[in-house]
């Protein structure tokens, strides 16, 4: 079985948003320059339930690692390329979009160059614009069955099963092969790398495709139009409550907040 | 012919969705800067009370499509209907919920139809080519301006951004219903079965007062005072990714981008430094308190309160005022 997985660079979103900046021509966030971008959270997860998938296969089971962009810091792909056994990277400068259409129809038209792909696994969305658009987009684009959000993936023979995680508990969905399915941070801890597969990735390097390649043109009207970006000075003036003495700036605290009205309402202790 | 706009509403267990008068607030607007007017259709099943709310939105027409197959949450088959519905009615906006399905339905309509899609809209104006729309982007560190302009315009309001309207006074429309026109020989994907969670406590998204707790709170066991002090103040517990990464709260409360979005009254924010990560899902609550023993916390950027120190120390000062507070109330 061959599975894909989508992934994605961008920057950490765990940067506070002081370090960010808006791009000179208006249309992106920038992350600092001395600190690397990070493979989008949720695509870690979908390469994690790629490797659950093949850990249980019973026959051979390729993992194959794809990302669409302008430019690619491949430092920050080694995990990526250590768990998977192919990385291959869609590289054109039209791909710095975040047309989640452009994207969906340039990372179709890779994965029907590569061939027999049976499965797409993605992220529920990206950090950065937090569309959560492309794996819909692309599984339209296919003609594909998209099921999302999955906290687990089965593959049985030519069917796949997610547990899809809802507001209030989680459904059961399936659908036949192939099929394009996101996977949602309930899916559980990732594993490291093993020595093993660290040994085996040393020598290997990502395959890179054109949009010449894949015979994609560059999206010459896209459906929507990135106008400008500014960084919010959303700042709030904080009125920090005085005391060294933590208990009494709870005390202060909590009679600050009944005084606003931010507390509308107490309830009974239990007991009383 | 006059330009409309459609509201889609969305229903759970019969009752509209959360979000839908603020939807329904976003389709009035559309309609003042157009001249349009608006329909509501209504999907689920056993759909009366949602109907009701529909009937009483100021909507000119009211679509119900009842079908016990949509009781449950299925995306494929809610947008093969918003798709027939688009059809027949060929509204020139559609207004979205910011719900999973909402979501997910309008992504795969737009690749459908070849239009752009507006995603968590803030404000939004009309112009020649088309409508602009301003929206946050890398959890709300920033504000994007966009354009689209193939139509539909498909929006989606941003929790909180427009409030909730208010039904009209008699009701305006007639519900009329609508085949869903499912064939079920052409739908790709099957729903099994549906678990819903046991009560792990109140509704966060409907929550006034929410205490979130994050890394700082160290472990499962103190979350328990985050639930004592929100019980008391009538809140609901909440938590950053950390805590739900490590497994000490259950994933669900998961506050931020990759977890619910939330714009309460008050939300205090115990132990969380402020990632970017975080704020997206919290930025719009109309007080944020912030407690963090590191005075160069991101968070106290973002807070209207802050005190710095050890929660271990402040809050059980801040529930002993509480009960202060409480015997003052009843003397």
């Amino acid at each position: 079985m061959r599975i894909v997985v989508l992934i994605k660079q961008v920057p950490d979103p765990l940067l506070p948003v002081s370090e960010l900046t808006v791009s000179p021509d208006g249309e992106k966030i920038l992350g600092p320059e001395n600190v690397p971008p990070v493979v989008n959270g949720y695509d870690e997860q979908a390469i994690e339930a790629a490797l659950r998938i093949k850990d249980s296969w019973d026959g051979e089971c390729e993992i194959i690692a794809l990302s669409a962009g302008a430019d690619f810091v491949i430092e920050v792909f080694q995990r990526s390329l250590v768990e998977t056994d192919n990385l291959v990277l869609v590289k054109d400068d039209s791909l710095d979009t975040s047309d989640p259409h452009q994207l969906s129809r340039v990372l179709g038209a890779a994965i029907q160059h590569l061939g027999d792909v049976e499965l797409v696994l993605g992220g529920r969305q990206a950090s950065d614009w937090d569309h959560g658009q492309v794996p819909l987009a692309l599984a339209e684009h296919l003609e594909w069955p998209c099921l999302t959000l999955a906290r687990a993936v089965r593959v049985d023979g030519a069917r796949v099963e997610v547990e899809r995680v809802l507001s209030n508990g989680y459904q059961l969905m399936e659908c036949g092969l192939p099929a394009v399915v996101t996977v949602t941070s309930e899916l559980g801890e990732l594993r490291y790398p093993t020595m093993q597969m660290r040994l085996r990735a040393r020598r290997r390097r990502p395959t890179y495709l054109s949009l010449e390649d894949l015979q994609v043109g560059a999206d010459i009207d896209p459906e929507w139009r990135t106008l400008g970006i500014s960084m919010l000075e959303e700042t709030r003036d904080c009125r920090f409550i005085g005391p060294d003495d933590g208990a009494e700036a709870g005390r202060q605290l909590a009679a600050l907040l009944l005084e606003e009205g931010a507390i509308a309402s107490i309830q009974p202790r239990e007991g009383t | 012919m006059m330009g409309t706009v459609l509201v889609f509403g969305e229903t759970e267990a019969g009752e509209p969705a959360p979000g839908f008068w603020e939807q329904i607030s976003t389709g009035r607007q559309l309609c003042e800067q157009t001249g349009w007017t608006m329909d509501v259709v209504v999907v689920g099943y056993d759909t009366g009370p949602a109907v009701r709310a529909a009937c009483s939105s100021g909507a000119t027409r009211v679509l119900v499509v009842d079908d016990s197959r949509l009781d449950d949450p299925w995306p494929e088959a809610t947008t093969e209907v918003l798709a027939n519905v688009c059809n027949e009615l060929n509204p020139d906006a559609i207004v979205m919920p910011r719900s999973l399905l909402g979501s997910e339905v309008s992504a795969r309509l737009a690749f459908r139809l070849s239009i752009g899609m507006a995603m968590d809209v803030m404000s939004m104006e009309r112009d020649d080519e088309g409508l602009v729309v301003t929206r946050p982007v890398f959890g709300g560190a920033a504000t994007a301006s966009l354009r689209i302009s193939g139509r539909p315009w498909i929006v989606i309001p941003r929790k909180g951004a427009f409030a909730a309207a208010e039904p009209v006074a008699a009701p305006s429309a007639e519900a009329v219903p609508f085949a869903s026109g499912l064939d079920s020989r052409t739908i790709k994907t099957t729903p099994l079965t549906h678990e819903r969670q046991a009560d792990t406590g109140k509704d966060l998204e409907k929550a006034r007062v929410i205490v979130a707790g994050g890394r700082g709170m160290g472990g499962a066991e103190p979350f328990r005072l985050l639930n004592t002090i929100a019980d008391r103040i009538d809140g609901a517990v909440a938590a950053s990714r950390p805590p739900c990464d490590a497994g000490w709260v259950e994933p669900m409360l998961q506050v931020g981008l990759t977890g619910k979005t939330v714009a309460p009254d008050l939300y205090m924010a115990v132990g969380i430094s402020g990632a970017t990560q975080h704020m997206t899902g919290c930025s719009s609550s109309r007080v944020i308190v912030a407690i963090n023993n590191d005075p160069d916390a991101p968070i106290f950027r973002m807070a209207s309160y802050g005190v710095v120190g050890d929660w271990q120390e402040v809050l059980p000062g801040f529930l002993e005022a509480l009960s202060d507070g409480q015997a003052r109330e009843i003397t």
